[in-house]
């Protein structure tokens, strides 16, 4: 079902990256990372607080330069600044101003990506459910309000690869499940989505799984390949079982000291 | 560049002020209401008599001397009424003392012993004068007075003397009657200007900076020029709007007349310059634009506002301190000289004092060197302003 790496795919790789290994000082916080994320799917980037996800997607993204290795964005190199037109980035903080009205926020995106329209906009913001609050100011949003916020800036130029680094922390369950709609609708589309988290049941979600820790992969698959290779019923267990040593699986597997 | 990316830019920091009121306040109120309490202060100064003792220790020929001093109209003849408030008779030394030490008395004059001795010889008179000696500057003006008290009252005293010549004050620039306040204004106006703008921008570009929103600007196509040109511009509009404003706080005198319950007032400093306003305006602009840079560079190696704030003694102070206006720059100290000639406040202290006091024009090579070297120093600053801003693509 899925495919390994360097598969013949029908479409060439939106988001790809080979060896890619990013080091601050003794630090290797990405170790050796290869991958090609097809477009029209959603991938799952899953794994603990500090295990190198964020790094990982800015290098991919093309917000920082790999160490070694080399990321592609729809075939060209990054990073460069034609790419950062074509994607969408939500950071794990809001990344939204919060003297700025909801309007503003938006609009200000919007024109940094040198695309504002009106009803275009008006749209992203109704996907989000702030279609009604367009004067409030962002300091006034709850949580999940400014989440959503943050996610209309990343949506406002209707990028082809959207990378979303914990989009639906602090949002409630009604709210996520139209998040997920609207990111299958994206994908449906055609985009990439490449989201991270660190909640595994919103993993069930994406069409593939990348489980990292220390810097790398070591796992890939469905959700439901993943628990079966696991042989165990969730997904926390499955990474946890895929993380430690003893593992029998085929994927290859870090031990925790192993990482050098 | 994109015009487009770059107004963005500025219409979001104008959006952003435009909701914070307090910031605005700190922008328009507080140059005006400090411009309006210092020229208050050092205009309107009250100058005390200086409360003088005298201590005779010299016997009959001391109190000769004493009672010549003392003799009602002395010092309305030496021209000095109310310079000096002098006591109805000598007291002694302990007495005097004692009364330095409690403030009743500012200078206590001693005639020491060998007074009549140094009348004799003709090697002249030796006077001791003691004073608190809390506050040296206050004190040494008011022996000045009192210095100038005894040279008319001898002069008077003494048969025969030609007495001393009057002087007569010209200027070749403003008035003989300019006062403190005058002379300061031109660099209050480049202070004010550079230390709001680089406190507003310092805390702006934090902001930025920790807030995670530079790392999604930077995730957008804009690019670093853009972003440092759209701050420029936007704060640029409010360092202009505040520069109008302390400059027609300083420049302007309306007389209002009384109305009812309320006394005659006059609004503005009325500060005489006589140079183009335009002029002076583009100098302050110049500083303006370099105090963006400085304040987004700085913001690198800051935390929290708090610690911007930490900045203010360390690039701001100093500047004020060696920007000439306080002290010649050539009469600092040998070390500090070279420094305080690459500080940009004080090329736009000095410009604007040749443009506003000494009228001079852009034809002066002392205001051309002025501009140039603060057109270099905003320069340089944009380029450690870019810099800060780590990035993968420019």
């Amino acid at each position: 079902m899925t495919a390994p790496d360097g598969d013949a795919s029908p479409s060439a790789p939106a988001i790809e990256g080979r060896g890619l290994v990013k080091t601050f000082g003794p630090i290797r916080a990405v170790d050796g990372v290869d991958i090609a994320l097809r477009p029209g799917r959603i991938y799952g980037l899953l794994g603990p607080n500090g295990s190198g996800k964020t790094t990982l997607i800015r290098l991919l993204v093309g917000l920082a330069r790999p160490s070694a290795g080399e990321a592609r964005l729809l075939g060209h190199r990054v990073p460069s600044r034609e790419m950062l037109a074509r994607v969408g980035y939500m950071t794990q903080a809001d990344g939204i101003y919060p003297e700025l009205s909801v309007w503003e926020n938006v609009r200000f995106f919007a024109g940094l990506y040198g695309s504002f329209d009106r009803t275009r906009l008006v749209e992203t913001l109704r996907v989000v459910d702030l279609a009604d609050r367009l004067g409030t100011p962002a300091l006034q949003l709850s949580g999940g309000m400014r989440r959503r916020l943050s996610l209309a800036c990343a949506l406002v130029h209707r990028p082809p690869i959207l990378v979303l680094d914990e989009p639906t922390v602090g949002i409630d369950p009604a709210l996520r499940v139209q998040f997920w709609r609207h990111f299958r609708a994206l994908a449906a589309a055609g985009a990439t989505l490449l989201v991270t988290s660190h909640v595994m049941d919103e993993a069930d979600r994406c069409d593939e799984l990348l489980f990292i820790l220390a810097g790398r992969i070591f796992a890939r698959g469905t959700s439901a390949e993943l628990r079966q290779r696991a042989g165990s019923e969730n997904l926390e267990e499955a990474f946890l079982r895929f993380s430690g040593d003893g593992g029998d699986v085929a994927q290859p597997i870090v031990s925790r000291g192993g990482a050098a | 560049m994109s015009r487009r990316r770059v107004l963005a830019v500025v219409r979001r920091i104008v959006a952003q002020f435009r909701r914070d009121r307090r910031t605005l306040a700190l922008i328009f109120v507080v140059p005006i209401v400090i411009s309006a309490l210092l020229g208050w202060v050092l205009r309107d100064q009250q100058t005390a008599a200086v409360r003088l003792g005298i201590v005779n220790q010299a016997g009959p020929a001391g109190q000769r001397i004493a009672d010549a001093l003392l003799a009602p109209g002395a010092a309305d003849q030496a021209g000095s009424a109310g310079a000096v408030a002098l006591p109805s008779s000598t007291i002694p030394e302990s007495t005097a003392r004692s009364e330095l030490a409690n403030d009743q008395l500012d200078v206590v004059l001693v005639i020491p012993a060998d007074v009549a001795g140094g009348l004799a010889s003709g090697h002249g008179v030796r006077l001791i004068v003691i004073t608190q000696g809390a506050n040296a500057p206050v004190e040494g003006g008011q022996v000045a007075q009192v210095q100038q008290f005894l040279a008319r009252a001898v002069s008077s005293i003494v048969p025969g003397s030609p007495g001393l010549p009057t002087i007569e004050h010209e200027t070749v620039f403003g008035s003989p009657s300019s006062d403190t306040f005058d002379a300061l204004s031109p660099f209050f106006i480049g202070f004010f200007v550079y230390f709001l703008v680089f406190i507003l921008t310092g805390i702006s570009f934090l902001r930025e900076r920790m807030g995670g929103t530079l790392e999604r600007l930077l995730a957008t196509p804009v690019t670093k020029g853009e972003i440092v040109l759209g701050y420029t511009l936007g704060f640029g509009i409010f360092a202009t709007l505040q520069v109008i404003v302390l400059m027609a706080v300083m420049l302007i005198r309306i007389d209002v007349p009384a109305l009812g319950p309320f006394g005659a007032f006059t609004l503005g400093l009325a500060v005489p310059s006589v140079g183009s306003p335009l002029l002076a305006f583009l100098i302050a602009m110049l500083l303006a634009i370099g105090a963006v840079s400085l304040g987004i560079f700085i913001s690198t190696f800051a935390r929290t506002e708090f610690q911007i704030l930490q900045f203010i003694p360390i690039v701001i102070v100093p500047q004020g301190l060696l920007s000439g206006i306080f002290w010649r720059i050539d009469t600092l100290p040998a070390l500090l000289q070279p420094l305080a000639r690459v500080l940009p406040l004080t090329y736009a202290a000095d410009g604007l004092r040749e443009v506003m006091i000494q009228g001079r024009d852009l034809s002066a090579a002392g205001v051309q060197l002025d501009l140039g070297v603060l057109v270099g120093i905003a320069a340089l600053f944009v380029v450690l302003a870019a810099a800060t801003i780590r990035r993968e693509v420019a």
